[in-house]
């Protein structure tokens, strides 16, 4: 067979591509501290990845799926772990989507990061192909240990990236935060992997198992996308983790890291489908989190934090998706999330590098200055808001339709209101940055160049267009989708988004401080999901730390030198018997011998 | 029939030899000489592996010598699976250490000389075939790290408190010699034990003899294991810092040179829980069984307590040296599950500890050279001007915390394997536990020495690695991700062993009419 | 001459030794009470020899090498001491008291 058309060569390619390129980085120092080279070496490897990850997509829809996997570890000769790669219509699409929105971000960085020293620039680029490695690591995944495998190494991309401007202390804190929060979460999925091997002898997707294992394992995997995914109460990493650069938020935030989570849920369906309490609980936690991160989006002044709240909110919809068994559309929600939030990302980021701020009092009219980077943020925005005929709307529709009727339609409700809150919130931000009056930091902003604005138009293509593709993927991952305009959920949703844009627009056309929501204001000020691990960090893991180290000291340690110290002492009172003159142990020596001889002789 | 067992052990032997006819003052040849002592000995622990025939299995370079026929004693040397990757730990390290200890500053003869004794002492442990042979080499290893910590070490303060308080009044807790003192008595008592417990079962076997593969396949009374394995286990024990003996550790990495501190937490600490294995497990079965619920209790606590008491530390010696007591729990526990993943976990998680702590003792010597402290809260920033180093302790941190793709998740995952799959599944919780709030530990640390802004005053211009300094983390950095992604180089001969151990142990210990035999 | 006699006479050697060793403060009376001790016991050995058949005639040998190999250490000794208390009375010499 031509290697060009074996899927598991291609998806060597798209898997080994990014981490050759990476290792060379890593081996190649003088080529890292020269910066662009770097970068252009990182990109080589995303575009051979991409190119494989294309042609996959073809090849897997002739060929159907393919496995190949080798012993990683083995006990007593029996092999008890395998890495390999899986393609089928999940992982072919995912990797797709992965390699092309990964290729935007890293062609998108090489202007933006372009004040950067060589030596950090070069270091950027290596963390990024290790990054596309991990993630690809992941989506191809034959196993949920290779999947953990993966899921980890994501982690750690995504702390280093995250923590990329190490000099600043806010970064360094978020970078290890994001580590700690997403690692404690990960500790339920390496419990339901050791419960899963326990049961089954091995780490498959499709385990058979009995209903309380499920519901066990699936419960703890479902902790670990928690954390990943940033679902309440673990979602406190991810308005930190914006210390990182813009196109890290980007890629973060919209096919990989996050992202993460929901895929290995569409991945681990035939687990979680067996365990229908563990799927009320996503539900209700997925639909709490699109409501409670929407609000908290109404309110931020950081244009990359409302994003950043959006994308948790978006997550909710997914999760509470997949809980209401419908991989499906948690999944197609995936996908097209991930190109309107990347593209909203980077052109967040390039509103940034023109205005040098965060904040979104600096921005206003940009629109006048930067045409082509409004319009694809607007492209963006409307797609998230779900206006009819974008993309996002259709994912979105059919999130919503699977929630129709469950628990006497407030999960339904609580989506719908969330898509309310989603559109203003998006509303907000194009009044407030985008339209309205020229800003006093706007003056002196111009359209980004080419390698900046590419990605965007590139991006802007599917956050308009993928909605269609609704059935080509259905087919692909083996389920059946069709787009209807025509019924309660449409026409409602439709509504919710329209009215939120028009209230957003009445609201803060005329008054660009309007204050909408003061008490959640007041929440986010308070922070207090924050505050209580804050609380649990300091008080808990470090006060019990502190307390256990004193007793190691003082204690533990305290009773060895008692130990000692009783030797010594016990040695200086007998000490004295111990005269230094030879005369005197000479005698006891001859009346050692003389009781010797008596006790010899009485006997 | 080969002599490369030999060779290896002699070569850091000879060297020493060859060191005492030099003078103090000719310091490059000093180097020369141990550098390539140890070398040789890591050559023929590379051949050794290459040669371990994975598919056979068993003992293999079989060589034998006469000591005290009489006795039973025998100069008999062989390598099993985990002879294989701990000879091979050995080697690495103690190469790495040499590197690393380019700049001892004084007494530069007797430094090596005494580094060098003590490995050949820790090579024989991992090839000896004969109980007297092996705690003969096991002495040797122990004893010089008196002298290598009281003469070369470094004195810190510890303010006098607590309910022990007045024993400040005898001795200066927290000073060089104060380290080495504690150290040695605690491990000294240690052997002791052991050593009674290698009577009670030379006198038990009835064949009046040390070979332990004689040994294997004796029968003990239910009464003398019963003796025996606890005295194996924290005689040995406490070598391999098990709870509550853990104590001479913090103390003693903290004080010990550089290298010293490497070749103890990375190859002297497995001796210990080698002979827990190897010794305790393998040759008194029965007992071991009965044991094993408490051998893993106290792992579990060493695997959580030692994390604990890590994150309160501000000194970073100490809280590698406390992450040590915790990750040598791991090993503990794999050895108590008494499962093949869980045994073939803890080997594993020796070298990858091994590998990993002398990573992390060679950078802090490395930063502690440069900066002269070792409070982390004095520190900050140091990725700036020193951004190899940087790079190669997260790469430690990571291996440390288990991450994928490290030595540390292969390892730590089979343990925890063998531990659910054993009566005992409740003992992963806190393991996994622990290897949370090591995650903490480790970025609290590396993020307080190495981020933040760029240093000024007198840290402004600390220097990267150096010459002689980039061998340690180059080595030991690769060695980490190598075996994370391809453990099957080590672990398919450590299985091999594993399997034909822990078949002797469950065969054996599950005889039911074992008691009625007698 | 029985064997009675000997080990008699060898016994009341010995305690003189004995006695010397305790009373004498100087190290030459001293090393001298000692020799009386060891040829006490090359007595007793010769006389075994002799009269009981023993085959202790070699041991006798050695004891006199080992005696003169033993004056030797014990004389450099007490030159040694001389030079350092400029005395030779050995009660001087209390550093391993306890």
């Amino acid at each position: 067979m031509n290697a060009l058309n074996d899927p598991i060569f291609l998806a060597a390619v798209a898997l080994l591509a990014p981490i050759g390129a990476a290792l060379l980085l890593v081996v190649l120092p003088f080529v890292r501290h020269r910066g662009a080279p770097a970068a252009g070496l990182c990109i080589f490897g995303s575009v051979l990845a991409l190119a494989a990850a294309v042609k996959l997509l073809f090849v897997h829809h002739e060929l159907g799926d393919a496995r190949f996997a080798v012993t990683w570890i083995s006990a007593v000769s029996k092999p008890i772990a395998e890495i390999g790669l899986f393609v089928d219509g999940t992982s072919s699409s995912m990797l797709a989507v992965v390699c092309l929105v990964a290729l935007c971000v890293q062609v998108f960085s090489v202007a933006y990061m372009h004040d950067e020293p060589p030596r950090g620039y070069g270091r950027y680029f290596a963390y990024h192909a290790f990054f596309l490695f991990s993630m690809n690591a992941f989506v191809l995944a034959p196993n949920l240990l290779q999947a953990f495998a993966g899921w980890e190494l994501v982690g750690l991309t995504s702390y280093l990236l995250i923590g990329f401007y190490f000099a600043k202390p806010s970064a360094a804190k978020a970078a290890v935060k994001a580590f700690w929060m997403t690692k404690l979460a990960d500790m339920g999925f390496l419990f339901g992997l050791l419960w899963l091997f326990v049961a089954t002898g091995g780490f498959e997707w499709t385990a058979k198992l009995d209903p309380t294992v499920a519901v066990g394992v699936t419960l703890l995997l479902f902790l670990a996308v928690v954390g990943k995914s940033a679902q309440f109460p673990l979602h406190i990493w991810l308005p930190d983790a914006m210390e990182g650069p813009t196109p890290v938020s980007a890629l973060l935030h919209a096919a990989t890291m996050v992202a993460a989570g929901v895929f290995l849920i569409v991945r681990a369906d035939p687990l979680f489908v067996q365990a229908a309490t563990t799927q009320t609980i996503m539900l209700w936690i997925g639909a709490f989190t699109a409501v409670f991160a929407a609000c908290l989006a109404l309110v931020q002044r950081d244009i990359k934090k409302v994003l950043a709240y959006s994308t948790c909110s978006q997550l909710g919809y997914m999760v509470a998706a997949l809980g209401a068994g419908s991989a499906f559309a948690g999944y197609f929600h995936l996908g097209t999330h991930a190109f309107f939030k990347a593209l909203l990302f980077l052109a967040a980021g390039s509103v940034i590098h023109a205005v040098h701020s965060n904040d979104l009092a600096d921005m206003g009219g940009l629109r006048k200055k930067m045409p082509l980077t409004t319009l694809t943020f607007v492209i963006g925005a409307l797609s998230l808001a779900g206006i009819p005929g974008l993309a996002g709307f259709f994912s979105k529709d059919l999130v919503l339709a699977s929630l129709e009727g469950r628990f006497g339609w407030v999960p339904w409700g609580m989506l719908m209101f969330s898509a309310f809150l989603t559109a203003f919130y998006m509303g907000r931000v194009l009044c407030l940055a985008f339209f309205g009056n020229l800003s006093h930091k706007a003056e002196h902003a111009h359209e980004a160049p080419l390698s900046m604005s590419g990605p965007l138009i590139v991006l802007a293509v599917p956050s308009v267009v993928a909605g269609f593709f609704g059935s080509t993927l259905a087919h692909a991952v083996g389920g059946h989708y069709e787009a209807h305009f025509v019924g309660l959920t449409p026409i409602v949703a439709s509504a919710m988004a329209l009215a939120g844009l028009l209230a957003s627009i009445a609201v803060y056309g005329r008054n660009r401080d309007a204050r909408v929501a003061g008490a959640i204001e007041g929440l986010d000020r308070a922070s207090a999901v924050d505050r209580l691990w804050e609380l649990g960090y300091r008080r808990a893991l470090l006060g019990v730390s502190s307390v256990l180290g004193w007793i190691d000291r003082y204690v533990i340690d305290g009773l060895m030198n008692f130990t000692g110290y009783t030797t010594i002492e016990a040695g200086a009172a007998v000490r004295g018997a111990q005269t230094g003159r030879m005369r005197h142990y000479l005698v006891a020596v001859v009346l050692g011998a003389v009781l010797v001889a008596v006790m010899g002789l009485v006997a | 029939m080969n002599h490369w067992l030999s060779l290896i052990v002699a070569a850091p032997a000879v060297a020493a030899a060859l060191l005492l006819v030099l003078k103090n003052e000719q310091k490059l040849a000093i180097r020369l000489v141990s550098l390539v002592g140890a070398t040789v000995s890591l050559v023929g622990s590379l051949v050794v592996a290459a040669q371990y025939d994975r598919a056979l299995g068993g003992f293999q370079m079989l060589e034998s010598f006469p000591l005290v026929p009489s006795y039973g004693i025998h100069l008999k040397l062989a390598v099993d699976g985990w002879g294989v990757a701990l000879l091979l730990l050995t080697g690495i390290i103690i190469v790495t250490g040499v590197l690393a200890s380019w700049s001892v500053p004084k007494r530069d003869k007797e430094f090596f000389l005494l580094l060098l004794v003590l490995v050949a002492g820790v090579f024989g442990v991992f090839v000896a075939q004969d109980l007297f042979v092996f705690f003969l080499f096991y002495e040797i290893a122990v004893l010089p790290m008196y002298l290598l910590i009281g003469i070369w070490g470094a004195s810190h303060d510890v303010k006098a408190a607590g309910p022990f308080k007045y024993v400040w009044k005898r001795f200066a807790v927290g000073g060089k010699e104060y380290a080495a003192m504690k150290l040695t008595l605690m491990l000294l008592v240690g052997s002791a034990a052991v050593l009674v417990g290698m009577l009670i079962l030379w006198n038990g076997s009835g064949a009046r003899t040390f070979d332990m593969q004689v040994l294997e396949n004796a029968t003990f009374s239910r009464t003398a294991q019963m003796w025996a394995f606890p005295l194996f286990w924290l005689g040995f024990g406490s070598l391999a810092g098990v709870f509550p003996f853990h104590t001479w550790s913090p103390d003693g990495h903290a004080s010990a040179p550089t290298a010293v501190s490497m070749l103890h937490a990375g190859v002297l600490m497995k001796l210990g829980a080698f002979g827990v294995m190897r010794i305790g497990m393998v040759l008194v079965p029965d007992a071991a069984e009965v044991w094993a619920p408490l051998v893993g209790t106290v792992a579990v606590i060493n695997v959580l307590y030692g994390a604990f008491c890590a994150a309160s530390q501000t000194d970073l010696k100490y809280i590698v040296a406390y992450s040590s007591v915790s990750h040598m729990g791991v090993v503990m526990l794999g050895a108590a599950t008494l499962t093949p993943n869980g045994w073939n976990g803890a080997v594993y998680q020796m070298v990858a500890h091994g590998i990993m702590t002398g990573l992390f003792f060679a950078l802090v010597g490395l930063v502690y050279e440069r900066a002269h402290t070792r409070a982390i809260a004095k520190m900050g920033g140091f990725a700036h001007p020193m951004p190899a180093v940087a790079a190669f302790f997260t790469l430690a941190c990571l291996s440390s915390l288990g991450l994928p793709g490290t030595a540390g998740f292969v390892a730590e995952f089979l343990v925890f394997v063998g531990a659910a799959q054993s009566e005992h599944w409740w003992w992963t919780i806190p393991g996994v536990l622990g290897a949370f709030v090591t995650a903490v530990y480790v970025l609290r640390a590396c993020k307080s020495i190495f981020w933040g802004p760029a240093p000024k005053g007198e840290y402004a211009h600390l220097q990267d690695a150096q010459r002689t300094e980039w061998a340690a983390p180059l080595v030991l950095g690769s060695a980490l991700v190598l075996f994370g992604f391809w453990p099957r180089f080590l672990l398919d001969s450590i299985d091999g062993a594993s399997a034909t151990f822990l078949s002797r142990v469950v065969t054996v210990a599950s005889a039911p009419d074992m008691e009625t035999n007698k | 001459m029985t064997l009675q006699h000997c080990l008699l006479l060898a016994a009341a050697v010995f305690a003189i030794g004995v006695y010397g060793l305790i009373t004498r403060r100087q190290a030459i009376g001293m090393l001298i009470s000692l020799e009386l001790l060891v040829n006490s016991a090359n007595l007793a050995l010769v006389a075994f020899a002799k009269h009981a058949g023993a085959p202790t005639q070699p041991l006798v040998l050695f004891v006199l090498a080992i005696t003169v190999a033993e004056v030797a250490v014990g004389l450099a000794l007490v030159m040694l001491f001389y030079r350092r208390y400029d005395d030779t009375l050995l009660d001087q010499a209390n550093e391993a008291r306890g």
